[in-house]
């Protein structure tokens, strides 16, 4: 592909490795060459760099797909995916999966990100709802927004809920930050 | 969907009413100067060949990259001073600042000094700002770019520096330069070169922060003579420097001007260095407006001073906004508008 062809979420393939554009920025300083300034995400480590590049140069696009799928079950060190429409099953190694390893459930859809046909990483959705099943009991009277207690969801994920979160209440978790969100009442 | 606001920017109806307001306010400035005002072909045969400045093509011809060519020949052929606001086209620019077609606010006024057509582009900018109801610029003011080169790069350059010279130099203050045509048989093509590709890095290195960080209106003036483009070159201090402004606001750049260079001989000469240096990139060969030339040798062009100032940026900066998509009317286009 042309520089010029760059745009957000373009992929590309910089030394066999799988980028995704997040952020672009063309300039032309000085009446200069124009310049296509690029955030870019490896795609399977996730690590985020700056590039550079000037009009004319040529790029490689990268032959990524994704494909929705279920998470099946973990052995600790891979977890299985399967395509409930074909039942292929892939795995991905546990240091792919990172720390979304916390808020994988059972039969939750997720995108399986394919980079030439091999499957290298995971992308599931800004946002779960998980149920707490270990919480302190929260202080009567105790009113003070912004005070926390420590919890855990039926992953084993340890979070801080506030106090009024019981055990069995299921909360709203970002999967970016890992934060929780908010109570989901029923 | 029918919506009343545009996803992220201004509301249509917000829109249409700032460029009827900024349209009206600007003809009105330009008239009440003495200029009149002109509308020239959109297509054309050939266009200001620039190293880094593409057509799109619309054969037989091209759609115009600028107005300049069209106009500089009704100048010649005595039209008096006279603006344009005209639709212009340069392929595969698009970003939060760029847009493959924008309006250029044109003007060329006779006998008239840099100075005066760099108040024109502070009472332009007044114009545009009043218009979209917002406080003028708090002040302006103008440095010569070898002065900012050496505030901000360190580094003492004269401007007329051969290309090797200036490759040499500018590595040693920690720019180095990567460029093709730094090794082409023409003299001409090689300071191009050098020249084009230094003032691009510096400028995304040390002047495009500089000017952010100091905010307000900026006039740069005084360019090296390689970058002269479209200008006369003269002597400023001793040294022969380009009689060319840019200017900019809030780091924005807004507006380029010349003192219109008439010889016909240095003009083609530096249509040819261009082509030198397009050759160099590897871009396409671009034909030379032959009807300018004969015009510049046969009338002769008056002697004034132009300006060309990007209308949607001025509107963008006028209401606060930072991409162009935040205040185009473009509801339909071919090609990407935005990033």
């Amino acid at each position: 592909m042309d520089v010029s062809d760059l745009r957000k979420n373009a992929k590309l393939e910089i030394d066999g490795q799988p980028y995704v554009v997040v952020d672009f920025q063309f300039v032309k300083p000085g009446k200069g060459q124009g310049l296509y300034k690029c955030k870019i995400k490896n795609m399977i480590t996730g690590a985020v760099l700056d590039r550079t590049w000037r009009s004319g140069e040529r790029l490689e696009a990268a032959n990524v797909e994704s494909r929705k799928m279920q998470y099946l079950y973990s052995t600790g060190e891979s977890f299985t995916f399967m395509d409930s429409s074909t039942f292929e099953q892939v795995e991905l190694a546990a240091d792919i999966v990172g720390s979304d390893a916390n808020f994988l459930l059972d039969n939750l859809d997720c995108d399986i990100l394919f980079y030439n046909e091999r499957p290298v990483g995971l992308s599931m959705s800004s946002h779960v709802v998980m149920e707490i099943v270990e919480a302190e009991p929260g202080v009567k009277g105790d009113t003070a927004t912004g005070v926390t207690k420590q919890a855990k969801v039926s992953t084993g994920y340890e979070i801080q809920v506030p106090l009024f979160i019981k055990v069995g209440e299921r909360v709203k978790i970002d999967t970016r930050t890992g934060a929780y969100v908010e109570r989901v009442n029923n | 969907m029918t919506s009343d606001r545009s996803g992220d920017g201004l509301p249509w109806s917000e829109r249409v009413a700032l460029w009827d307001a900024a349209l009206e306010s600007v003809r009105r400035y330009l008239r009440a100067e003495g200029m009149r005002e002109v509308s020239t072909p959109v297509r054309v045969a050939g266009v200001a060949v620039e190293p880094f400045i593409e057509p799109l093509t619309a054969p037989p011809g091209y759609l115009a990259t600028s107005p300049e060519m069209v106009m500089k020949r009704l100048l010649c052929r005595g039209s008096g001073s006279i603006f344009q606001v005209s639709h212009v086209f340069r392929a595969s620019e698009v970003g939060a600042h760029h847009s493959e077609e924008f309006h250029l606010i044109e003007w060329y006024r006779l006998g008239a000094p840099l100075a005066v057509a760099r108040g024109d582009v502070e009472s332009l900018v007044d114009a545009a700002f009043a218009a979209a109801r917002r406080d003028p610029v708090a002040s302006w003011s103008t440095f010569g770019v070898m002065e900012l080169i050496e505030e901000t790069l360190g580094c003492a350059l004269r401007g007329d520096e051969e290309a090797e010279e200036l490759a040499q130099e500018s590595a040693r203050c920690g720019l180095p330069l990567h460029v093709a045509g730094l090794d082409d048989p023409s003299p001409e093509v090689r300071r191009l070169a050098a020249w084009t590709a230094f003032i691009s890095e510096w400028s995304d290195a040390h002047l495009d922060p500089w000017l952010e960080l100091r905010g307000g209106g900026v006039h740069v003036c005084d360019f090296p003579p390689a970058l002269a483009a479209l200008s006369e070159i003269r002597e400023v201090d001793g040294c022969a420097l380009a009689a060319r402004f840019e200017s900019f606001v809030d780091g924005v750049e807004l507006a380029n001007g010349y003192q219109e260079l008439r010889d016909p001989a240095e003009q083609a000469a530096r249509f040819a260095a261009v082509a030198g240096l397009r050759r160099a990139h590897g871009a396409p060969a671009l034909p030379v407006d032959e009807g300018f030339l004969a015009d510049l040798r046969g009338f002769g062009l008056p002697a004034c001073a132009g300006v060309a100032l990007g209308l949607d940026r001025l509107l963008m900066l006028a209401v606060g906004a930072t991409r162009l998509g935040q205040v185009s009317t473009a509801l339909s286009v071919a090609g990407r508008l935005d990033a």
